[in-house]
This record gives C-alpha cells, structure tokens and sequence, in this order.
C-alpha cells in the first residue's frame, strides 16, 4: 500500500467529511495523502499541526468507496497511526483505561457498571472521577446511554447443540455486550427464529478495532489469536457480528499475521466467515411482516457501508418487517463517532453529527444504525438538543416487530436495570 | 510575516489564512500532475465582501491571486501563479435560494455541481452540465472552464446554463453580469467571462438555469469488436437526426481499467469498443427514437446491444464511464489527460494517428470520448519517476492536439488552456488574434494580477507586443 497509486484526480474530496467541515485541502483523502508522503522525505516537518490534520481522519473509508484508483487512504492514515504518529499523551492514557475495559471480562463488568452509575445524578460524578483522565465528552456521552442491564450479554444468550450447516459463533463485541446487551440477546433470538443454532463462547475477546484505529496495534494479535481458537473450537461455519466497526475489523484479521504463515492461514479461514447480521439475516428465511405503517430512517455507519459495502440489506431486513423507510440525506456520512475519535476530537465530532441530525427527515423519529458508536453518538447528541428520535439498532426494531407479529416468545421480565 | 498576511487575516479570521508549508504543498498540484507550484499563502474568503477586501488587499501590494474550488483541472488552472496567493472557495458552498417559479438556483462558487442536482431532483429538475467530475467538482470551477460533460450534447455547456454572476473584478470592484431572464443586454460580457479560466474576475455568486428532468429516458450500451466500426455507428446515429441526451465510446484499454475500478459493469475484456447512449425525453417519442437507434446499430458489426433495466442499471453504467479517468491509477502510476475536438466524421482518422503516436513514442495510451461531439480524450499513461517517459508524454500529448487542429478542430473541447497548453494556444490562433485575447485581458486586468501565466500565452514569448491594437 502506498500513496502513489493516487492520480490527484480529486474525487474524493466530497465524500471526506473532516474537508466537509473545515474546507482545507490537508483535511482531505488527497490531501492526507500529500501529507504522507511529505512525512517520509528524508528533511520532513512531523510538527503537530501535521500531526493534527492527518489525525483528524476518522477512519471512516468513505472516500475508498470513491475512489476510482482503489488508493486505501483510510487504511494509509491508520499505518502511519500505528508507525510513525508522535505519541499523543491524551490518546495513549485513553488507550490504556480502554485496555482495561475492553481487554477482559472483569473490565467489561466495570464497565457496564460505570455506564450505569453515570446515568444516575451522582453517578457521573462517581464516574467521571474514576474515569477523571477522560475528556468532558464522556459525560455528554453517557446522555445516548439504553437502559442498562446488570449482566454482560454473553452470560445469558448460552450455546445451543450444533445444527449441520447453520450453526454460528455470535461474536459479542464489548460495547454492544456490556451496553447494548438487550440488542445482543434480540440478535440471538431472531437468529434463532430464523433457523440458526448459536453458540456463544464466553472466553471471546475485544476485536480491537478501537485500539487498532488508533494506532496500538500491540494487544490486539493475541486477541485476535484467542478469538480465531475460539471459532475454531465452537464448530461454527459462520461467526455473526452485529457491530459493524467490530466486523470490519474481524475481517481484516489475516493482515495482522502477514508473514507468519500459519497464523496467517488460520485468520484468514475465519475472516472469510466473518457475516454480518443484517446479511446473513437479509438472506435468511425469516418471515414477511405486512407494512405496519412505522416508519424509520437508516443511518449507515461508515463501517457497514464504505468498509463492508453493506447498504440494501439492512433496508430489506426492515422492509420484511414492515417497516416503510424514509431515506435521510447522506445516509452514509460518518456520524463522529469513529470508535474513540469523539472523544479526542470532540469539535470535528459535534459538527458533525449536528449535521447528522439535521438530515433525519422531518417526523421521522425511529432512526436505525447498525453500530454501537453510532447508536451512542447519535442518541446523546439528539438528547442535549431535545429532538425527539429513537436511535435502535435494526435488529432491535426488526425483533420488536417479531415480536408484536407474535413470532417471539413474550420477553422476561428483570432483565433490565 | 509579510504585511498583506496581516491584513488579510483581520479581514477573514487568522484561522482562514494559512502558510504552513506541508499545507501549501497539498495546494500545490490540481489534476494536471506533470506540473507544480507552491503558493504563498491559501486564504478560504467566507463572503462576496471578503474576496473584495483580500482582492484590494493583495492588489495593492502586487501579489497575484489564483481562484480555486475542487482543484480538478485537468490543464493546471487551479495551480498557483509565480509568488501568488490561493483563494479556496470552500467555505462558499451554500445553496442560497432555489427559485422553483422562476427556475433559477442561486449558488455560492464552492458548491459541488453533483449536489445541485441533487437539491433539485425533489422537485423534478436537475442541472443540465455534468463533467465527470461532477461528484467533486465545483460552480465556479465549471464557471471558469465553461466546462461540459457526456449530457452536453443535447443540453449545451456550462455557458448556456450561468444566467448571472456576481464577479470580483481584478481592480477590486463587485460586479453583476448577465440577468436572470437569460438574453444579453448589450455586450455578452457573462459569455466572455465564462470559460476565462480565472483570468479575467472571480465568481463570487452565480444563478443558474434549472433544467426541467426529461420523463423518459432509455440508455444503450453497444459493444464493438472494432473502435471503427464503433465510429461509423456513432456517425450513422447522428446522420440520421436522432440527438441523443449523451453519446460516448470507451475503447479497450480504457474499459480495461474502468473494470478494473469502483464501478465494473461486467464489459467482456476482449471488447474494442462501447458506445453509451441515453434519448431522453417525452415517453413515446423517447421509445421510438430507441427503437430507431438499435435498428441502425443492427445495420453493422455490433457484438452485443444492452439497454439498462433500471435506474441502478443505468447509474451504474455512467458510475463506470465517469470514473474512467480515476481508474487509469489501477493501471498506471500516473495518466496524462489530452482534450481534443475534431470533425466527427473524422474520428476514425484521428483515432489510427493515435494509434501510431503512441507505438512512436511507446506511450500506452487509452482513449474516452464524448463521441457525440467529437471531443476525444486521449489518456496518455506514464510513470513520473522516469523523467524520460515524462517528456515523450509531453511530446505525444501535443502533437495529438496538433494534429486535432491539422483535421480543422481545437486544442480542448472543455478541460481549458491553463499552464498545460499554452504552447498549442499558437498553434490554433493567429499572432492577431492572440493580440486580441492579450487586448482583452489588459482591459479587465492591466496589472496581470488574476491567474497569471494561463490561458494565454506570454505575448513576449511569442509575438512583440506594441500597445493596444
Ligand atoms: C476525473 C476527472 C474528470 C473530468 N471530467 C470533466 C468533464 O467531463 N468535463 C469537463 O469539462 N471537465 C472535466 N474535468 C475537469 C475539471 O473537473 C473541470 O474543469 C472543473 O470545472 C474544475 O472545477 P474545480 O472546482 O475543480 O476547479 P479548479 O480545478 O479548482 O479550478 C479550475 C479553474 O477555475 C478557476 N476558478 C475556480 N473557482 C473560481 C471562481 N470562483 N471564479 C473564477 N475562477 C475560478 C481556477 O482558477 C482554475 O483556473 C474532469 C476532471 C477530472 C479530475
Ligand atoms: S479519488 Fe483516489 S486517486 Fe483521486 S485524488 Fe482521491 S485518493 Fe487520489
Ligand atoms: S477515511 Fe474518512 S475522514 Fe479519513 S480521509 Fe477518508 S473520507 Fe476523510
């Protein structure tokens, strides 16, 4: 990969949302690119105001969706991330606290539990102290938080006995886990409704791709190591991810072992089983809901429809379910949330998903985004500026139409904290 | 730090004037690489007032100003001049108004064309210019370039759709061109304007014309096993009085590399040509012109005749063929875009000498048209890291123009003059009218101070020039 492939045509330039919003050319994909390669001349500046305008790049690929030469500058920017970025103190004390939290179970459950408390009046403060080294956006934040519950997802989805040819690994995540565990236990359900046996090993790991976008790549091969032996064990033909940042980044495991060719061998097997949910569920022989007149919006994370080209099928799984969509303008326009960047870059981030809320149609209050940054930015930016939307994974309101149609069993009660 | 930077940065915020030298090196280059030049500083004007104020300012102390949108010239129009200042018009890229009784759109210069069109489809109108870069580039860049695009042929060129403009003059003065009826009163200074690449004013504002969506349309695609063939259709079409909404041919190469990119069709990679027609219109009169079109094509050696089955079929189809010259870096590191007219009957003429100056200079070239109006594009591919294969590119670009005017056509259909052609600029005119172009210029600009060193040819380089004629 290198920046040479680019042809300087410029068409990329209207799909970068950080050009969008600052109007510089150095903000943009060709712009980072000319960036990169001053930043390998031999006399190069690597001042931080370089620093900053290719580290504004959110990762979100949007322009590797246009690009006609096929020049990976999301991925180019995420390289020099990990290879020659000068340390940021700000983003590596980010880096470690959220090493705690997503590296393992135990973390996970303080984490759930934080996200709580911070819901609560005083809990934010309690929060904020123990998380006192993150910035003011954590708080603002915890406003797009879901009723939370007391248990981590993967603690009460279980496994199911193996079905030949329709068995899959749920790969949890650890936001949608410890966050959105109610939208883990729904994606389950209708896996099961639509025929699958699910197993869910409870020893699954953080698939990296926070760290990974922002440039520390050191934990994430022994994580990735644990989660290939997991997949390898469970007897699953397909691992299903309901998160599209997660997605991406378990499909992109096999360049994390370049050169190692046994691992390499491995990863690769299991990123070619990687599915998305709303794929495999598109696909799938759920039942057709007639149109119930709700109407939603589809917000398309950057991760799903620039890194994964998945855009119809999250449409037609809700179309399945009766739902009528009403399309918001530049549905594939990142949102802000780029895994952590709306935390370290807290300005870019709220221009942006201002302009995000204003593209959801008028009336339109059911907004659907299929991952867990999105559904968190969204719904927090929303909260402080009043608007009345509901921002739900698909899967959350594909299941709640299931369920009013009468094909899932009545949900426990207690669940939810 | 220079004065004028002070001033300039009282007058547009310090955080809109910008020198840092990584940051000029982006501004550098547009989409003509086989040249660049560093600008003195960029400053991104927020309003008509400001361009007026940072126009008086750098005027007053000599500093020459080059106007920027997207940066997508294909001619270096967009690079800096020697010791000049960029105004990026970034932050201009409201849509003001959409006057749907009147059909007129009011626009700052930094709005991307793609997105008027796409603020107008709702209510059943588009903006008829359609470049292939119209996903990127900008009003005023098309303003400047008078540029065109494949729907050109039947709706007409940037030229015909500014029906006014709001135009920073080099002397610092505002001035409104044209009227929103559309008919000069007077001189057609709006028609002189348009097309002067920058050189004569700043476009600060425009109203243009809202073209209404046709009912019907029918797109074909018609696959050849010979580009000659495939020309002679494209003669018999036009022949026969059909004007279709968009006419164009991709030869081998060319499709090679298109399928390669963003967008694959699925085009057999052994065929010699496609041409891509679109008849818009009324309904009925649409489906007979379609049908009189697919059976004049069964009239020669067609390998294969598609019409789109929907609308996806059809966006996909013109997703591949303007992104034609992009895909060129998936199979060579750089491209070199020449923009030729010739007589339309001349076409397969022009198409064997391409053949021989490429196997002359052993440059690959591949070839887009819109074949409909004769205006060729030549993609020369080369490698800049070889200094000799830079200069025979150079070499077999011009002499293609050459000879596009030896058949009695021009030296650029709608990518513009800029630095890239300044020596063909002799080839096409006469050393009178060149004194005519330089009188022009002196009337508007007597200070050389907009866009210097494009367009038109230094007259010390070529001709004496003594005084006004
Ligand atoms: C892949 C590709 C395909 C293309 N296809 C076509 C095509 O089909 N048809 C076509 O005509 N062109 C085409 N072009 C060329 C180019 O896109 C057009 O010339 C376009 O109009 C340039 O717009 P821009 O905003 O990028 O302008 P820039 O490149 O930034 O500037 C172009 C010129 O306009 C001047 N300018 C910019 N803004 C203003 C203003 N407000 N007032 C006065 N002058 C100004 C600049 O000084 C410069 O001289 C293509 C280019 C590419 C890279
Ligand atoms: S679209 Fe691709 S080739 Fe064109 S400028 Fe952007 S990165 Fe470069
Ligand atoms: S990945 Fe997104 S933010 Fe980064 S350069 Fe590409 S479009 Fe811009």
């Amino acid at each position: 990969m290198d920046t040479s492939q680019c042809v300087h045509c410029g068409l990329c330039l209207s799909a970068c949302p950080t050009y969008a919003v600052t109007g510089l050319e150095v903000e943009s994909p060709r712009g980072r690119l000319v960036l990169l390669n001053e930043w390998r001349q031999p006399e190069a500046l690597h001042d931080p105001a370089t620093a900053q305008w290719l580290d504004d790049c959110l990762d979100c690929r949007a322009c590797e969706s246009v690009c006609p030469a096929h020049v990976p500058t999301g991925h180019l920017v995420e390289q020099w991330r990990a290879q020659d970025r000068p340390t940021i103190p700000r983003n590596l004390t980010l880096m470690r606290g959220l090493g705690f939290f997503v590296g393992s179970t135990s973390g996970l459950r303080w984490f759930q539990r934080l996200s709580r408390w911070s819901r609560r009046p005083w809990g934010t403060r309690v929060a904020r102290s123990v998380l006192a080294r993150l910035p003011r956006t954590v708080g603002d934040l915890s406003h797009g938080l879901p009723q939370l519950s007391l248990q981590l997802s993967r603690e009460t989805i279980g496994s199911d006995a193996p079905k030949p040819h329709s068995t899959v690994m749920f790969f949890v995540g650890c936001v949608m886990d410890a966050i959105y565990s109610e939208s883990n236990r729904r994606t389950a359900e209708l896996l099961r409704l639509a025929g699958y046996a699910v197993v869910t090993p409870s020893e699954q790991r953080c698939c990296g791709a926070l760290h990974l976008h922002s440039g520390e790549s050191q934990p994430v091969r022994i994580w990735a190591q644990e989660n290939i032996r997991r997949f390898e064990e469970s007897g699953a033909d397909k691992v299903v991810v309901n998160a599209a940042g997660c997605g991406t980044t378990l499909k992109e495991y096999a360049a994390l072992f370049a050169g190692e060719p046994q691992w390499e061998e491995r990863a690769r097997r299991f990123e070619d089983s990687v599915v998305d949910v709303t794929v495999l569920l598109a696909e799938s022989m759920l039942p057709r809901v007639s149109p119930t007149g709700r109407v939603v919006t589809v917000h398309d994370a950057c991760h799903h429809a620039h890194a994964q080209k998945i855009f119809r099928e999250p449409r037609q799984l809700l179309a399945r379910a009766g739902y009528t969509i009403h399309e918001m303008a530049n549905s594939t326009q990142c949102c802000g949330s780029a895994g952590v960047y709306n935390l370290t870059h807290p300005d870019m981030s709220e221009a942006l998903v201002a302009e995000k809320l204003a593209s959801i149609p008028d009336g339109v209050t059911n907004v659907a985004a299929a991952n867990p940054g999105c559904l968190l930015q969204i719904q927090a930016a929303a909260r402080r500026s009043r608007r009345n939307v509901d921002v739900q994974h698909p899967v959350d309101l594909v299941w709640q139409a299931y369920h009013d149609a009468g094909y899932l069993p009545k949900q426990e009660v207690g669940t939810r904290g | 730090m220079a004065d004028w930077q002070q001033e300039l940065e009282a007058v547009v915020g310090a955080q809109h004037v910008l020198t840092h030298p990584n940051l000029l090196r982006a501004y550098s280059q547009d989409g003509y690489t086989l040249e660049s030049a560093m600008p003195r500083a960029v400053v991104l004007p927020g309003s008509t007032e400001e361009t007026q104020s940072v126009v008086r300012i750098l005027a007053r102390h000599g500093v020459p100003v080059v106007a920027r949108g997207a940066g997508t010239s294909l001619s270096g129009g967009a690079i800096a001049s020697q010791d000049s200042v960029i105004l990026h018009f970034s932050r201009l890229n409201r849509i003001h108004q959409i006057d749907w009784t009147n059909r007129v759109t009011e626009v700052g210069p930094g709005v991307i064309n793609a997105d008027v069109s796409r603020a107008l489809q709702p209510g059943g109108y588009f903006y008829a210019p359609d470049p292939s870069s119209q996903q990127a580039c900008t009003i005023g860049g098309n303003f400047a370039e008078n540029s065109g695009g494949p729907h050109c042929l039947k709706y007409g060129v940037t030229v015909n759709h500014v029906l006014m403009a709001d135009v920073v003059l080099p002397n610092g003065e505002v001035r409104r061109f044209g009227n929103l009826a559309g008919d000069p009163d007077g001189p057609d200074w709006l028609g002189l304007l348009v097309g002067s690449e920058g050189t004569l004013g700043i476009a600060t504002r425009l109203w243009l014309r809202m073209t209404p969506s046709p009912r019907a349309s029918r797109t074909i695609a018609a696959l050849f096993d010979s580009v000659a063939e495939a020309s002679h259709a494209v003669s018999a079409v036009i022949a026969a009085g059909v004007i279709p909404a968009a006419l164009e041919m991709m030869d081998r190469l060319a499709i090679f590399a298109v399928e390669k990119g963003a967008y694959p069709v699925g085009y057999p990679p052994d065929t010699a040509a496609v041409l891509l027609m679109e008849i818009d219109g009324e309904p009925l009169g649409v489906e007979a012109e379609a049908q009189q079109v697919l059976s004049l094509l069964e009239g020669f050696h067609v390998r294969q005749v598609k019409t789109a089955q929907s609308l996806e079929e059809r966006n996909l189809w013109w997703a591949n063929r303007k992104t034609a010259f992009g895909a060129m870096g998936l199979i060579s590191p750089r491209y070199y875009v020449q923009d030729g007219v010739i007589p339309r009957h001349t076409l397969p003429i022009a198409l064997d000498a391409i053949d021989s100056i490429s196997a002359h200079y052993d440059i690959r070239i591949a070839n887009v048209f819109h074949a409909g109006d004769g205006n060729l594009h030549p993609l020369l591919l080369y490698d800049d890291r070889d200094p000799r294969e830079v200069s025979r590119v150079k070499r077999a670009g011009s002499e293609i123009l050459r000879y596009c005017v030896e058949l009695g056509g021009s030296i650029t259909g709608e990518h513009g003059i800029g630095l890239e052609k300044l020596d063909e600029m002799r080839v096409q005119f006469s050393p009178e009218a060149l004194l005519a172009h330089d009188a022009i210029k002196r009337v508007f600009d007597p200070a050389a101070l907009f866009n210097p060193g494009k367009l038109l040819p230094t007259p010390g380089r070529c001709i004496d020039y003594d005084g006004p004629p």
